[in-house]
């Protein structure tokens, strides 16, 4: 029987592998060459972030008095660095990995990923690989700004601890992102009202500018670090500021490993189910819907 | 003067369309309702978080002062953002800016019409999150409920802010006219700007001297300052931390200044809106794709 894209032979698993991992560089090489041609977009993308850092951390200012509570006003001012930092990666997995499928069936990519012999997954994980890497120049750039312009101590109780949170967190945020992107396939608008939907609600049950344990209840947060974010920032303010967190830093970052996992399972499954139903639905090349 | 009302009214709907028929009302409602209300409950447990720490020593003043602040600044937003937003995607995602160019509607019009629907949504949003402030926080109950809201000023400010709005939103739409790829952020990064340095989240003394002038140098200051009056009373006198360069202006006095810079910034959109279309029409940029 002939090959056809809609019934390819199985290739080997070497052959799938490299293929995979092709699909994942071109798709990331995209990403990472945006950061070198597009040197204005990436100003504003870490300026207006420090405007927001520079807001809030102003308020706690106000709040909190740095003449009489000087370390609780570092402290609460590092909480919003930190978050702001980390809130760049959540945007990108919206945005960029969540919303993108959608975007590039707008602009009539999409077809020609479906058509083309490299697997999806690999075209997602490079997505998910650029933007890691650009969010990460931006992420930096705005906590050493924020941490320079409101003088943040930076003093962890151990590097090696901090970077394994922040990998796991960062494995498990962009697995969602893959699993977003899955779900988007199939949507139209209402996609982008979605995205723009899980933004503040997000911020708010992820505690990006507040110590989640202080404020809800234990059930509550709790249930908010099923979020990669609350219970990556959580262990990361724990390690960097030694702020009481909602589970002791081993167990989030064992909940952090195990929710990399789910999702990064989940995502595969689900791209191949939602394909199908796309396919079928005719959804791949609809667009201004 | 019929067509343009016509163009108005017609570009209003479309706007209207566009933002909500993309999900039943009651969902579109509850969208409504839950990003504005968790924008400003984030900062309501930021107050409680920062009362936390200092147990219990942060004055109650702020919590209504950062929530009916948040949510009138959501008014700044949607309509900046959403003029701005209207010119990318007629142009980039639509691709119908063109289109409206040609045919015989008058081009600002039909932007002041999208922009109409905008301060619909934003308005609704507004109240819908006072509203739910009120309902959840005695604090604010207070400070809404004790002075009691003066609807005149309220009217007025009302009334010269969004006049102020449609003119920052009509000056990023078109500067967004000439801006391809950046388009998208640049009401983003004016908007952040504005909160920052209008004091939304904070008493503006807070900043340095120098930054404190430039945000006395914007209308929404004083826009902000005169709504949170209106709705709140001045800021008792026992609030020392709550106390800006503003302090000691009247009611009257801030709309004055309202109005005086609302009306350069209105000349100064209808200018350079007339410069920027002109522009994107020399250089064909009302059909420019930059795949955004």
């Amino acid at each position: 029987m002939p090959e056809s894209p809609r019934h390819p032979a199985t290739p080997s698993p070497r052959h799938a592998a490299k293929l995979f991992v092709a699909a994942a560089l071109a798709r990331s090489y995209a990403r990472v060459a945006w950061l070198f041609r597009s040197r204005s977009w990436m100003i504003q993308e870490t300026v207006l972030p420090v405007l927001a850092v520079a807001a809030f951390a102003y308020s706690y200012q106000a709040m909190l008095d740095p003449r009489s509570n000087p370390e609780v006003a570092a402290q609460y001012t590092g909480l919003v660095v930190l978050g702001a930092a980390m809130t760049t990666f959540w945007l990108n997995v919206l945005w960029g990995m969540g919303a993108a499928l959608y975007w590039e069936r707008d602009s009539g990519n999409l077809e020609l990923f479906v058509m083309s012999p490299a697997p999806m997954m690999g075209v997602l994980t490079g997505m998910a690989l650029g933007g890691m890497t650009t969010t990460f120049v931006r992420a930096t750039v705005i906590a050493t700004a924020g941490v320079l312009l409101f003088d943040v101590p930076v003093n962890p109780t151990s590097w090696p601890l901090l970077g394994l949170v922040f990998f796991l967190t960062l494995t498990a945020l962009y697995g969602l992102g893959m699993m977003f992107a899955s779900v988007f396939l199939r949507w139209g608008r209402e996609a982008w009202h979605l995205v723009n939907l899980l933004q503040e609600p997000v911020y708010l049950l992820t505690g990006t500018n507040f110590p989640v344990s202080a404020i809800f209840p234990k059930a509550v947060a709790a249930a908010a670090t099923l979020i990669p974010l609350t219970a990556g920032m959580d262990a990361m303010r724990q390690v960097l500021f030694r702020t009481p967190g909602i589970f002791g830093v081993w167990e989030e970052v064992a909940a952090l490993a195990v929710l990399s996992v789910i999702f990064l399972f989940t995502a595969r499954w689900l791209l191949a189910r939602l394909e199908r139903r796309a396919r079928e639905e005719g959804k791949l090349t609809v667009r201004w819907q | 003067m019929r067509e343009h009302l016509r163009t108005l009214r017609l570009a209003a709907w479309l706007g209207w369309q566009l933002e909500t028929n993309w999900a039943s009302p009651w969902l579109f409602a509850v969208y409504m309702v839950i990003k504005p209300v968790t924008g400003s409950l984030m900062l309501v447990c930021m107050f409680y978080a920062a009362r936390y720490a200092t147990n219990g020593r942060v004055p109650a003043e702020f919590l209504p002062y950062l929530y009916v602040s948040n949510a009138c600044f959501g008014l700044v937003g949607t309509v900046t953002f959403g003029l701005s937003y209207a010119v990318v995607t007629d142009r980039e995602r639509y691709r119908m800016l063109k289109y409206v160019y040609l045919s015989p509607v008058n081009f600002q019009t039909y932007f002041a019409g999208r922009g109409l629907a905008r301060v619909a949504e934003g308005v609704v949003g507004g109240v819908l999150n006072i509203a739910v402030g009120l309902a959840l926080f005695a604090d604010m109950r207070r400070s809404l409920g004790g002075a009691g809201v003066d609807w005149p000023w309220l009217l007025v400010f009302l009334a010269v802010g969004v006049a102020m709005l449609w003119a920052a939103g009509m000056i990023l739409a078109g500067a967004c006219l000439n801006l391809s790829r950046n388009g998208m952020f640049l009401s983003e990064g004016i908007s952040g700007v504005v909160y920052l340095l209008s004091g939304v989240v904070f008493p503006i003394a807070v900043l340095p001297v120098w930054v404190q002038w430039i945000g006395l140098g914007l209308p929404t200051t004083y826009w902000l300052e005169g709504m949170r009056r209106a709705l709140m009373g001045p800021v008792p006198a026992n609030v020392s931390a709550l106390h800006g360069p503003l302090e000691a202006w009247t009611n009257a006095d801030l709309a004055l200044m309202l109005l005086a810079t609302t009306a350069a910034l209105v000349a100064f959109a209808l200018w350079f809106w007339k410069w920027n279309e002109r522009r994107a029409w020399q250089l064909g940029r009302l059909e420019e794709n930059a795949g955004v």
